[in-house]
This record gives C-alpha cells, structure tokens and sequence, in this order.
C-alpha cells in the first residue's frame, strides 16, 4: 500500500505543482479506510432514511424517506390499526418504519392549516387496492397523537358489518342491534391510545346503564369506558355515549378531535348479518354503525374527520372498483359529501427505489439476483409499483 | 419338405463333381444332421456385390441420359431428386463374412455383432493412445490445457438409428448409450484433439432452423415509433399483441392494466417472460387483445404472441436463443377426450370388489 502511495506521489509531483498538492492529499484521505467506509455507509442511509421522527416536520424535503416510530410509540398510539402484515413486519425487523409520501404530506399541511371554529372537514383517501391508504391514514393518527389530539381510530369499519357472532337486540331502542364483542375491544384499545385525554374529559349529563349500573355526571370520561368494558352487555350503549359526549365537548375547544376511520364505505352499503328470522340486517339498524355514522357528520367543530375507502374488505363490491362514488354509493356519497379527496398512487420511481433500498438495508431480499439491475427491474414488473405486492413478492425472497 | 430334397439332390451332383465319375449318378439318400451340413452353398439374402453396384450405377447414368434427351434437358447438369439412386434403393447390406472354408473373416464373428464390438475396441485403442499423448507430455513437463470443449459445440452425438446405419447391425439401447459414453469419455481426456477427425465422424452438426420463427419486418405509426404484431394461442385461447418500441414497460390487456387483469403472480411471470429473455424489460409498450380459454392459457397466449411479435426487433441470434428456449413454440396440449366407460381422460370409476 505504501509503495502504491509513494509512486503515486511520484506521479503526482510531475504534473503542474499546485494540482500535485491536491493529488497527493486526495491519495492520503483515501488511504485512510474507516473515513471511506463511513462515507459508504452514510450515502445509501440518506437516500431512503430520515432521523425525523416527528411527523409535524415532515415536509417535502423528507419525500420518500423512511421514518421510524419508537416501539413503545407504536404500542400506546396504535394498540389496533396497523395492518397485518405491517405488523407482522414489525415483528420481524424490530422497528416501524413507515414512508413519508407526497399524500400524506399534503394532508398535513391541510390539517395543520384547519380552522377549529369551522365545521370539522373530512378527508378522504382513496385509490386501487394495496396503494397504502390505510398507512397514510396511521400517518395521520401519528402525526395527532403527537400533536396532542385525542384520536377516535377505528381500523375497519368492515369487520362490524361481517363476521359477528354475537348480535344482541339493543335495550336503548328496541330497532337497533348491539355488537358487545366488537363494542368491548374498540373501548379497550380506545382506553390504552387515549387514557390521558380520557380522565380530564368529565361527563356532562348522567347515563344510566340498566338497573344496577349508571354514571354521574362530571365523572372522568376513563369511569364509562372501563364499565363498558367490564358489562360487556352496556358496551355498545357505552360508545354511544362517548361519542356524544366527545362531539358535544369538542366544540367546546377543549381538546382537538381526530376522527380516523378505516373503509367508511362500510358504514352505507350491505352487511352480510342476518336476524333471528333470517332477514338481512341493514347497516343503520346497527348501533355502532349509526353511531358512528353520526360522528363522521360535519355538524361539529374542533378537529378533523380522515377516511379511508377500502374494496379489500368489502361486501358485494367489484375487485377493481375504487373511486369514492363507486364504493360509497349514491347514499355514502351524498352523506359524505362535501370531503376532500386525495389519491394515494402507487410507487412512483423514486419510492420504489427507496422501497427497495429499504429491504435489501434490512437484508430482507435474501435470493442474490434480488442486488442485481436485472432483479429489480423483474420486481418493479411483478409488483407493477403496487406496494402491497412488492411487499409479498420481497417476502417470498 | 422341398428343402431336404434340395439337399439330397445337391448331395449327390456334389459328390458327383468332386469324384468326378461321369455317367455314374448315383441317387442315395443321405440324412445328416444339420450341424454337419455345409450351409455355404445355400443362398442367403441378397447380397449386392461392389461390381453389380458398380452396373446399376452405369445403368442408370445412361438412363439419366435418355430422360434427360426425352426432356429436352441437357444431358450433362441433369440431376432429380425424384430419380432414385441405385445406392439408396439397393442399401449396402454387410457382404458375406466367411469364406469358403466356413472360418469367418473378422476375429469378432462369434460375438455376434462384430462391427459394434470391433468400435469399442478402436475406440479404446485410440483412448489409450491419447493416454500414452498425455504420459509423454508429462514427462516432457508441457501440461496440455482444455480446448476440447469448444469443438464440441453445435454438433451432437450419432443417434441411435445413424450408428446402426453405420455399422450395418442392429444395436440395443445399452449397446448405444455404452458406446457413447466411451465417446465421451475419449472427448473428457485432455489430449484428445490428436483424435479430432476420428470424433468428426461421430458428430452431426444442427442444423439452423430460424427462418421459420423470422417475423416481417418493423412497422412505423405516425410518431415513428416502431411497432410489431404477433398473435398467440395456447388451448383455447387466442391473443393478439402490438408491440411499441421506446416505452416504459406498460402493458394493456383488452383494455385493462395487466395488473388488474392478472391478478395471480404466475401469470405475470409469464407476460414477462419474453421481455426479460431479450433483456427489453422496462423498454417495450404493449397493447393486448385476447380471447377464449381461462386464465393461465391466456397468459400462455399472449406470451406467444409477444415473442413472436419480439422476433421483429431482434437479431437472428437472439430469434435462435429464443426457439431453443422454447418462446416461440405453439403449446400443442389441449384437452384429452373423455372416454367412455371412464369418469373422465384417464379416471376409471371407483372399483368396488363386490
């Protein structure tokens, strides 16, 4: 090494004097190794990380850029929501990161520039399946639950129009249907995001259960959830009852509000529940549905309403419908309506890339043609730029 | 019946000859047994001798004339292929292998395929030979490096049927794949390029066989892009696809992206293919149509029809490699015909002892 430097000196002295002086100490910094290898180690870092955790910073400089929340974050602000195998992920590389995309940008600056006197607007995310809506949405939910917000997160709106087992006739209005099991685990995990918010908000009027139970007013907003939760049979009226006092509250300025629903075209369209008699149960003679229906009005002020419209859950809905008229429907639309749409596309060239730097920085990409230019362009035509595949196809690798 | 009495009268013009008794013709009946008998004299299958061939041969050029005059062609330059050649219809069949005192010519008469054995033990000869090469080598200090190999390429090995023909006797499968491998063995030594012309004989080169596969040439829209067509089935299915030059990996099938289309990942692999192959991947637009069948086939459809469409953009090298990757062959499966007194193809119904 030490000859090679030495000749190359020789040959630097012969040319014109001044460049020689660089030359040579050009030659000495890279001969010194570890100050090369940091140098290596740090560019491939900066194309697709960033050490910005906050998401009120993220701006369009971080476009494309990974950030990760801190597991204990991830437990506390998002104990349901995530999606599986983003979860799944989670688990195996031991960190969440999550990519700052130009949608999700964008509907901070919107949210940041809202006016709490106003009626609450609402956002909706919409695009083909896989696009990565439902993480632009737990963006968002990071993004209030830093700032403070109290966060009404519900995961998917499908899973209370399918699968239920238990169906109970509503003792509160004899037409409606109670769900206690999807009731219960929503308080819990609501209880678990929020606890802090939950015991300074105080009740404004007095709920009785049934018979033997009942809540006072002025008693932490945490006493109701945790009765919920324990009679399981109360717990639908229980939610009720929060979201009413939270609406009511909320106008107030007290607190700020974010509203974050997963597939709100759920909320009017077709369940796939049947009654005792075999007749179809429709989405507003469940409680929680109707209830929620009445959060996601714009009849209130003091927060923001973000949704997401999702076909992969639905019922009855074509595979590649995805424009919000399509899967809300003549009735979704018009309740909905006026909402801000943003389109969340599929990976442009510049998040592909960092995608993919991503997993091969994670050595996720096992398969030694995965490195390869010729990898990465079959990766880029399976997948189509669409996340959700290249997620599957680089798990398969 | 005939035959013995052919014999009996044979014997006696015989003994009648080699005593040469004349007037005394003796009519005895001898019976012997057949293993003494003197099978020589019995004519056995034809045999065309070098001179009978070397007759037909002038007949026949003589004829060729005649035709020739008939035809009004000239008599010299005259050459049909439909005109068989004597050597053809009279094939070389092996001449007699014993002589007239009944010892056989070749020391591997009696093993019974002389001429297949006789090659196994040339070719030995010609390895230990190449052996000795390698020793005196060695010792002379020169390591002999490998450039056999390349020899190799673009040529096959006899089949069976041409070793047959060559060495005028019927081989059994073990018999070929066994002289084969001595073949090959004779190739693997280092020093085998002494024998080459003797390996030659054993060798048929392929033959190319791309001007089939060659599209028409690339046509131009009014952009001047470049753009070609290429149809495809598989079952049945049938797909049409136009090819444009200068894009960005874009594929539309009857309308819809090729993602949505296909859905399952095993049918994407197959659009990509061809692609891929010719490493065009991220460059080519296509636009797709197709029909019939379900979903795998017409992904085996439109593959076929994007090859085909590709040979236009390619060289005859490339259009090669992608006949011997089988991109440009029609798949011939289709659906087997159920039969009856079967549940279907091949299912027999359940079988029930009793």
């Amino acid at each position: 090494m030490l000859r090679g430097l030495s000749s190359a000196v020789r040959r630097g002295r012969t040319l014109y004097a001044g460049r020689s002086l660089h030359i040579t100490a050009r030659i000495c910094l890279n001969g010194i190794v570890n100050q090369d290898v940091q140098i290596a180690e740090e560019k491939p870092r900066a194309i697709f990380r960033t050490s910005e955790s906050n998401p009120a910073n993220h701006t369009e400089q971080h476009d494309c850029q990974h950030y990760s929340i801190p597991l204990e974050e991830v437990k506390v602000i998002f104990p349901h929501g995530l999606p599986r195998r983003f979860k799944e992920q989670i688990e195996t590389f031991k960190e969440a990161c999550l990519m700052v995309r130009k949608p999700a940008v964008e509907l901070f600056g919107y949210l940041k520039s809202t006016n709490f006197a106003q009626p609450a607007i609402r956002y909706v995310l919409y695009g083909e399946s896989g696009t990565g809506k439902t993480m632009t949405l737990c963006h968002a939910v990071h993004y209030c639950a830093k700032q403070g917000w109290l966060v009404l997160h519900i995961p998917d709106a499908h899973l209370l129009v399918k699968n239920c087992k238990q169906l109970l006739q509503s003792s509160y209005k004899t037409e409606r249907i109670d769900q206690p099991l999807q009731a219960s685990a929503w308080l819990k995990n609501f209880r678990t995001s929020n606890e802090h918010l939950l015991r300074e908000i105080k009740t404004q009027q007095k709920y009785t259960w049934n018979k033997w139970d009942s809540t006072e007013e002025g008693r932490p907003l945490v006493e109701m959830v945790e009765q919920g939760i324990t009679r399981m049979k109360t717990a639908t009226d229980v939610v009720g009852a929060v979201l009413k006092e939270l609406k009511r509250q909320c106008s107030l300025g007290s607190f700020k509000l974010l509203v974050a629903v997963d597939g709100v075209n759920a909320f009017w369209g077709k369940t796939t529940l049947r009654k005792r008699d075999k007749t179809l149960v429709s989405p507003e003679e469940l409680a929680l549905v109707h209830n929620l229906r009445k959060m996601v009005m714009n009849d209130w002020s003091g927060g923001a309403i973000v949704t997401t419209i999702c076909q992969t859950g639905s019922v009855f809905k074509p595979r590649l419908a995805y424009l919000p008229h399509e899967l809300l429907g003549d009735e979704g639309f018009s309740a909905l309506e006026p909402f801000v749409p943003i389109q969340v596309p599929k990976y442009s060239e510049k998040e592909f890339e960092s995608c993919y730097q991503y997993y091969l920085d994670r050595k996720w990409l096992q398969h030694e043609k995965a490195r390869t230019p010729d990898g990465r362009a079959e990766l880029l035509f399976l997948s189509g730029a669409n996340p959700a595949q290249l997620e599957r196809l680089a798990a398969m690798l | 019946m005939a035959a013995a009495v052919r014999r009996v009268l044979w014997l006696s013009g015989v003994s009648g000859a080699a005593r040469a008794r004349p007037g005394a013709q003796t009519l005895r009946l001898i019976c012997t047994s057949t293993a003494v008998q003197n099978r020589s004299h019995i004519p056995g299958p034809p045999v065309y001798t070098q001179d009978f061939i070397k007759e037909q041969t002038e007949e026949f050029n003589l004829g060729k004339r005649h035709l020739a005059n008939m035809m009004g062609e000239d008599p010299e330059t005259f050459t049909q292929e439909d005109i068989d050649d004597p050597k053809e219809l009279f094939p070389s069949k092996s001449v007699c292998q014993w002589g007239e005192d009944g010892r056989p010519f070749h020391f591997l008469f009696y093993t019974g395929s002389q001429s297949y054995y006789s090659l196994l033990h040339e070719i030995y000869a010609k390895l230990l030979r190449i052996q000795k090469y390698e020793d005196e080598m060695r010792a002379q200090g020169s390591f002999p490096g490998t450039g056999n190999e390349l020899k190799l390429i673009g040529s096959r090995w006899l089949i069976k049927e041409e070793l047959e023909e060559m060495l005028l006797d019927k081989l059994s499968d073990q018999d070929y794949s066994l002289c084969i491998r001595l073949l090959e063995r004779l190739v693997a030594s280092p020093c085998s390029g002494i024998e080459e012309e003797y390996m030659a004989k054993f060798r048929r080169g392929y033959v190319v066989q791309v001007q089939r596969f060659m599209n028409e040439p690339l046509q131009y829209d009014e952009q001047g892009v470049a753009f070609s067509t290429g149809e495809g089935k598989r079952k049945t299915a049938r797909a049409t696809v136009i090819v444009y030059d200068n894009g960005s990996g874009k594929i539309t099938v009857n309308g819809v992206h090729y993602i949505h289309y296909f859905p399952i990942l095993q049918d994407r692999e197959q659009l990509m293919f061809p692609a891929q192959f010719l490493d065009r991947l991220g460059k080519l637009d296509m636009v797709c149509t197709v029909s019939g069948g379900g979903r795998s086939s017409q992904a085996g459809a439109i593959r076929l029809a994007i090859a085909r469409a590709l040979t236009s953009f390619s060289t005859k090298n490339e259009v090669e490699c992608m006949r011997q990757a089988g991109l440009l062959t029609s798949d011939p499966r289709l659906k087997e015909r159920k039969k009856p007194g079967q549940e279907g193809a091949r299912r027999k119904f359940t079988w029930k002892k009793r």
